[in-house]
């Protein structure tokens, strides 16, 4: 009977009440747009980091990391490596590259980029990078021609580049001679990630292993994509267990910025919750001590007839979590119904588009929040419910019965 | 039978700079079935003894055994308990809970009891219709005139079957027809049910309706008149 008394008792001051419960779903609305804003970012630019530029797990030669010397290499066949991830479950594919850093040049200017030499079939199925290739921007390598190269748009602006534009790489070869080639520009990749897009280039592995005077089963670099994220560690422990000498890293050491923010975040948006619930207590705590003032008298009557402070105290604390609770759920379904929409309309950033993109931002933002974060929530709006009862409901608890029932 | 017995009851308060003797050494018994009104002036010590009789506040010296019970004795949480299942309360102002009907008003204390819904269902109901409130037993406190939702209070000091029940003033908020409509239904009581009460009043009419008049002033007993034996 306690439970149906107290949330009539919210309801006696009624525009008292829903003043509060507004505070708390307006402050809920934003909160949880916001963190669904961070979210998604977060989500677009992690699920991107990882299917078009890190994938999930790479191996290298660890003196390979140290000092990018091309002669670091991993040998497939040798090492059994192919065989293994070849017999993996829970990889979806694997690509052996080749990469070397080299100068890329243009007729009119020249720049410092990363090759990539690839088996375009395997890569394909690695990274999603191909898809970023618009219809009229060309092709990924097809094999149909030798020397072509895939490159991102900001690098072709920069180099002043085209379709079937020539670029020439001069780079130094595995005998460490100075070596160089002409490329013919095949297709033009265009990704949210600007400076990703200027340092990238992708060429056919067979071209460049020829030039490099490498094997072509050598690579220094194998990347792995899984068929889910949660296997990550799994599997990762169990590479780097089966060829210790090689270094197995995944997506959030290859990428730690991104892998921060994977880490963090959530932490992140329920230190903002946490704030933004903090302040909404304070306004319960004002609520609930305005409601012990005004019905000193009757709480002085429950306690002469024989209500027991703890029933006293449950009867404060419930109405302090009704409070919390009613403001919070309407909060929160407009604040999933808000994110709802927006993550089906997308929000459209251009206008921010330059310096997002330098970030690896999308500038289209389809916010985003998972049912664990609401879970939460919700246990934290009680948390906060029955934190902001405690000192109200103390005070109730001192009332001298004798003296309350008399007050006016 | 007694069911109360007070012993050299004194209570001094020390709130302000000068001791206030509210009680200067009350001796009193109060027999099952009695029906008592407490007067005196104001500042006489009424409202002291009817809290100290409620277990609400406690005596600086003397004791107050309640069924042989020492009620000072009592740790804060078993006092609570005690008034719970020994004791009545009508108080002058109503206190009823204005959220809940009259029906549930009655309701509550037994639901704190751990009555089963059952009981407090048929106990509510046939209490409202004794004090004369059958057809009124769904409207909230708002909807009833002063002497009604003192018939409430009263239901609601009599759901808990407590030993007694102690009025505080319970006329001094009404109109001449609901008081003398309440004393009625309160002396049916007390005669047909044996229901033991105790006021303290200012007002004439229940002393005059009272089986035993107790007078106080200064803190002490200077009358006790029985005029009917329960």
């Amino acid at each position: 009977m306690i439970w149906i008394i107290a949330w009539k008792n919210i309801w006696r001051n009624k525009v008292r009440s829903l003043v509060v419960i507004l505070a708390i779903t307006f402050g809920l609305l934003g909160g949880v747009f916001s963190s669904a804003v961070m979210k998604g970012m977060a989500e677009q630019r992690m699920k991107e980091a990882v299917s078009r530029e890190t994938a999930h797990i790479q191996i290298h030669n660890p003196k390979y990391i140290e000092d990018n010397e091309i002669n670091y290499t991993i040998d497939l066949e040798s090492q059994r490596l192919a065989e293994t991830l070849d017999t993996l479950p829970q990889v979806k594919a694997w690509s052996p590259r080749i990469r070397f850093l080299a100068m890329g040049n243009s007729a009119n200017a020249s720049t410092g980029i990363m090759v990539y030499g690839v088996l375009p079939e395997k890569e394909m199925a690695v990274s999603e990078l191909w898809t970023m290739i618009c219809d009229s921007c060309g092709t990924y390598l097809n094999g149909e021609k030798s020397n072509q190269i895939v490159i991102g748009e900001a690098l072709a602006k920069k180099l002043n580049l085209k379709l079937r534009s020539k670029m020439v790489l001069t780079f130094q070869d595995a005998m460490g001679n100075l070596s160089g080639a002409a490329f013919r520009v095949c297709g033009i990749y265009h990704t949210n990630n600007s400076v990703f897009d200027e340092m990238n280039v992708y060429v056919s592995k067979v071209d460049i292993a020829h030039l490099l005077a490498m094997d072509p089963d050598q690579s220094q670099e194998i990347a792995i994509m899984l068929n889910e994220g949660d296997e990550l560690d799994l599997v990762q422990k169990e590479l780097a267990a089966s060829f210790p000498d090689l270094l197995v890293r995944n997506w959030k050491q290859i990428d730690p910025v991104t892998g921060m923010l994977a880490d963090f975040l959530d932490i992140y948006l329920y230190m903002f919750m946490a704030i933004i619930l903090l302040a909404l207590g304070f306004g319960i705590i004002n609520t609930m001590l305005m409601v012990i003032l005004e019905r000193t008298r009757e709480l002085g009557m429950l306690t002469a007839i024989g209500m027991n402070k703890r029933r006293v105290f449950l009867m404060i604390m419930l109405e302090s979590v009704y409070l919390s609770l009613t403001g919070a759920v309407a909060g929160m379904i407009l604040g999933y119904l808000v994110t709802l929409y927006t993550a089906w309309t997308g929000i459209d950033l251009s206008s921010l588009a330059e310096g997002f993109k330098k970030l690896g931002y999308p500038t289209m933002l389809y916010p985003y929040l998972d049912m664990k974060f609401f879970i939460t929530l919700t246990v934290m709006v009680i948390g906060i419910g029955i934190l902001a009862s405690i000192f109200p409901a103390r005070k109730a608890l001192k009332l001298n019965p004798a003296e309350a029932v008399r007050t006016d | 039978m007694n069911i109360i017995e007070i012993r050299d009851l004194k209570k001094i308060y020390n709130d302000s700079e000068v001791a206030v003797h509210a009680l200067n050494g009350i001796n009193l018994a109060f027999r099952q079935g009695e029906f008592t009104a407490i007067v005196g002036p104001s500042g006489s010590g009424k409202t002291t003894l009817l809290n100290l009789l409620g277990g609400l506040d406690m005596p600086t010296e003397g004791s107050i055994r309640i069924d042989g019970i020492n009620v000072g004795e009592l740790s804060s949480r078993k006092l609570i308990n005690f008034r719970l299942n020994n004791i009545g309360f009508v108080f002058q102002s109503y206190n009823l809970i204005p959220v809940l009907t009259a029906f549930e008003n009655v309701e509550f204390i037994m639901s704190l009891q751990g009555y089963s819904k059952e009981k407090r269902k048929r106990r509510a109901i046939e209490l409202l219709e004794a004090v004369g409130l059958g057809d009124r037993i769904n409207s909230r406190p708002s909807r009833l005139s002063g002497g009604q939702q003192q018939r409430v209070a009263v239901a609601r000091a009599l759901a808990s079957r407590p030993k007694f029940i102690l009025a505080d003033e319970p006329t001094a908020n009404l109109d001449s027809v609901s008081t003398e409509n309440l004393l009625d239904i309160m002396e049916k009581l007390n005669l047909e049910e044996k229901i033991t009460f105790i006021f303290s009043t200012h007002d004439q009419r229940v002393v005059n309706k009272a089986h035993r008049v107790v007078k106080l002033e200064d803190g002490k007993v200077i009358s006790d008149v029985t005029t009917q034996s329960p």
